[in-house]
């Protein structure tokens, strides 16, 4: 009996100086996180005017029911899925790859994996700034095309292209962090398996489909999730390549881009959070599908 | 303990910017905040001189100068909205009617005296800044839009007056653009800027509107086309005209003073910088060709407004008062990259010496202010968005403009 208490008190002193540790943590989060969360949620369905009078209106689903009929909300979807479809499978296969080269034991590896990392902690807007003057019509990337006969483009005016130079430009910033994180779960796997494998006459590349793959599955759902939840929040790039109107003809526009419109270009915050819990809702669903579709597979 | 720990941290900030103010030498001071873009480093440093001189003139008032570079309006909303927004800033003519609709904006009528003259300011720029009777800015400066042409190619050329009429423009365009021997264009006749702010006057040539009565989108009617068409037929057909990312260059300007397009429309700004950037470059100055017989020009105005939240308004006006009296003005119009906005300094500009502004000055008669009712940003986003497509041949210009103008509207009635 008087130990349960003794024990209970220590359990509630152990909670107190716990949550007394966290509270730093707990506070920021609190603030910078969830009360915006909240917010996000709660003022979706709401008609919001915060310049000059603040004023909240409730509005029920007006704004999720705008979205359906809002054809820039299609455009950006639409432009943002083929983004997502196009950019994630090349950037998780250019990572495996160069991975599995730096894994090799190349000469000069660690400055080679330097080099490949540089990209990835340079400043987006920076990077776009670069690849703009790459992309200049008689920029680097049209002096090359030309010197091979190849067809030179417009990249920054034409709309065909233009969201392909944004794909060109993230797949080449993004993948090597990705490339990291394989490298990091190559060396992982047991060199033993290689070696037995190698006893039993395995060719290079079954070692490399019945072992690394298998292997590396948990890392390339990561990878994967990661670049999917990254590409469908693409907003500088585009930003910066039509100045912020997701011209022309909508080829750049995004639903980050279109979210950002709304919210400081009209000034119509409701409409604008639907939009971001639209967004949050895709990510989730695309994120939850792939979860089931990688359990599936790791039962066979 | 939240509790605890936010006010420990208050404390703590409280402490600090304590001990930041107490460096200060003169306590008790008033202190007030200017923001403002920065068009121009040369320009900056004049407004620096500026405020030194008002300090000394009232050294109780403490003027905190800010420079906002990117997304500036972004930026004012949300402060405006955060209740921290500057005491004076600029305000350019085109968001002026969002933020005086809003209320966020202090009316001027009170405080200005007789002696400030009111009367001297060119009236269309102090219209731009009115709402229902009340005056919400003073103008700083404006410019309008002129043809600068480069004179080296129009002597190679043989062209010895610069185009008077539209049809003279594309004319000369053609006999201007010149190619190398793969049949590379390296010279285009004109250079054209897609975007609304240079077009709006083009709309309004053959009787079209930007917007009508209530500031719905109203440019895809046959008349707006008709102008935009001129533009878009030089661009497809004759192939004498280019935007800046054909060639290469940042912008309109910078395609001009690279020697790639012979004639473009620009404004002030441009003059200070060509010197500066382009020492070289010979160019000269003409009033914008006539369209169907019409003069016509753009004008683009910024004023200096107050934060209807400010707590020292006495302070911010005597700083507006001061920015826009005459003897500032006659300072900052000496540096050339915008016209002065009172009358009597800008007939005081010596016209010889600037022949270059002569047809910038002589276009404030007839310009379009840019400026159409509170919806025009949202018009603006949809226009570019679609004109570009129209350009490149994307769509025909008659369903570009539809699409934008529904667009537009759909988007404007949604929030209203």
């Amino acid at each position: 009996m008087l130990n349960k208490t003794i024990w209970n008190k220590q359990s509630t002193r152990e909670t107190v100086s716990g949550y007394l540790f966290m509270t730093p943590a707990i506070v920021v989060l609190g603030i910078f996180l969830i009360v915006p969360v909240i917010f996000t949620i709660v003022l979706a369905f709401y008609r919001v005017q915060l310049l000059g009078e603040v004023s909240f209106q409730f509005a029920g689903f007006k704004n999720f029911v705008r979205m359906r009929s809002d054809e820039r909300v299609w455009i950006a979807l639409k432009n943002t899925a083929e983004y997502v479809a196009i950019v994630v499978p090349i950037q998780t296969i250019l990572a495996l790859g160069l991975a599995l080269i730096l894994n090799t034991n190349i000469k000069g590896k660690s400055w080679f994996r330097v080099a490949f990392f540089l990209p990835t902690v340079t400043s987006s807007a920076v990077l776009t700034l670069i690849f703009m003057w790459i992309y200049n019509t008689n920029g680097l990337l049209n002096s090359f095309l030309g010197f091979f006969g190849l067809p030179t483009y417009n990249w920054l005016g034409d709309p065909d292209v233009a969201l392909k130079g944004i794909m060109l430009m993230n797949i080449w910033a993004t993948a090597p962090l990705f490339m990291v994180i394989y490298l990091a779960a190559l060396q992982d796997i047991p060199e033993s398996l290689y070696e037995a494998a190698s006893i039993d006459g395995a060719a290079p590349w079954e070692k490399f489909w019945c072992i690394t793959l298998p292997f590396l599955k948990p890392v390339t759902f990561f990878v994967i999730v990661m670049g999917i939840i990254g590409t469908f929040q693409l907003f500088d790039q585009s930003y910066i390549f039509s100045s912020g109107s997701g011209g022309p003809n909508n080829a750049t526009l995004t639903i980050v881009l279109l979210i950002y419109q709304y919210a400081f270009k009209n000034l119509d915050m409701g409409y604008a959070l639907a939009l971001t819990l639209m967004l949050a809702l895709v990510i989730m669903t695309v994120t939850l599908i792939q979860r089931s579709l990688f359990k599936e597979e790791s039962l066979d | 303990m939240k509790k605890l720990l936010s006010s420990l941290a208050f404390s703590a900030l409280l402490l600090l910017t304590n001990s930041c103010r107490s460096g200060d030498k003169n306590e008790g001071a008033i202190e007030i905040t200017l923001s403002g873009w920065q068009s121009n480093p040369i320009e900056s440093r004049l407004l620096e001189k500026v405020i030194d001189q008002f300090e000394a003139k009232y050294p109780n008032i403490k003027v905190k100068h800010e420079v906002i570079n990117s997304q500036y309006m972004d930026v004012i909303k949300t402060r405006l909205i955060g209740e921290v927004a500057p005491d004076v800033f600029y305000l350019d003519a085109f968001e002026a009617p969002l933020l005086m609709k809003y209320d966020v904006l202090e009316p001027l009528n009170s405080y200005i005296k007789p002696e400030f003259n009111l009367a001297d300011f060119e009236p269309n720029l102090i219209d731009a800044f009115k709402r229902n009777g009340n005056l919400y800015g003073i103008p700083k400066d404006f410019s309008t839009l002129a043809l600068f042409y480069n004179e080296t190619a129009f002597a190679k050329a043989n062209i010895q007056q610069p185009p008077k009429t539209w049809n003279q423009l594309i004319e000369y365009s053609k006999k201007l653009t010149l190619y190398d021997q793969t049949g590379k264009v390296n010279q285009y006749g004109f250079g054209i800027t897609p975007e609304l702010p240079r077009q709006q006057f083009i709309i309004q040539a053959f009787g079209g509107e930007l917007v009508d009565r209530n500031h719905y989108a109203a440019f895809a009617t046959p008349e707006s086309l008709k102008g935009l068409q001129l533009v878009i037929e030089q661009y497809r057909h004759d192939r004498s005209s280019a935007q800046p990312s054909d060639v290469g260059a940042s912008s309109g300007d910078d395609m001009f003073g690279q020697g790639k397009a012979a004639m473009m429309l620009s404004g002030a700004w441009t003059i200070p910088y060509f010197k500066e950037t382009f020492p070289n470059l010979k160019f000269s100055t003409a009033e914008v060709p006539t369209i169907n017989n019409r003069k016509g020009t753009m004008a683009y105005t910024v004023a200096y407004v107050m934060n209807r939240k400010s707590t020292q308004k006495e302070a911010a006006w005597k700083l507006i008062e001061y920015l826009t009296s005459e003897a500032t003005m006659k300072e900052s119009g000496s540096q050339g990259f915008a016209l002065p906005s009172r009358r009597s300094v800008l007939k005081g500009l010596d016209s010889d010496r600037h022949s270059l502004y002569a047809p910038l000055i002589a276009g404030s008669t007839y310009a379009t202010i840019w400026q159409a009712g509170e919806t025009l940003p949202t018009i603006l986003t949809n226009f570019d968005n679609q004109f570009v497509s129209a350009l490149i041949g994307q769509q025909s210009l008659k369903d570009a403009m539809q699409k934008a103008q529904d667009t537009a509207n759909r988007e404007i009635y949604l929030s209203n």
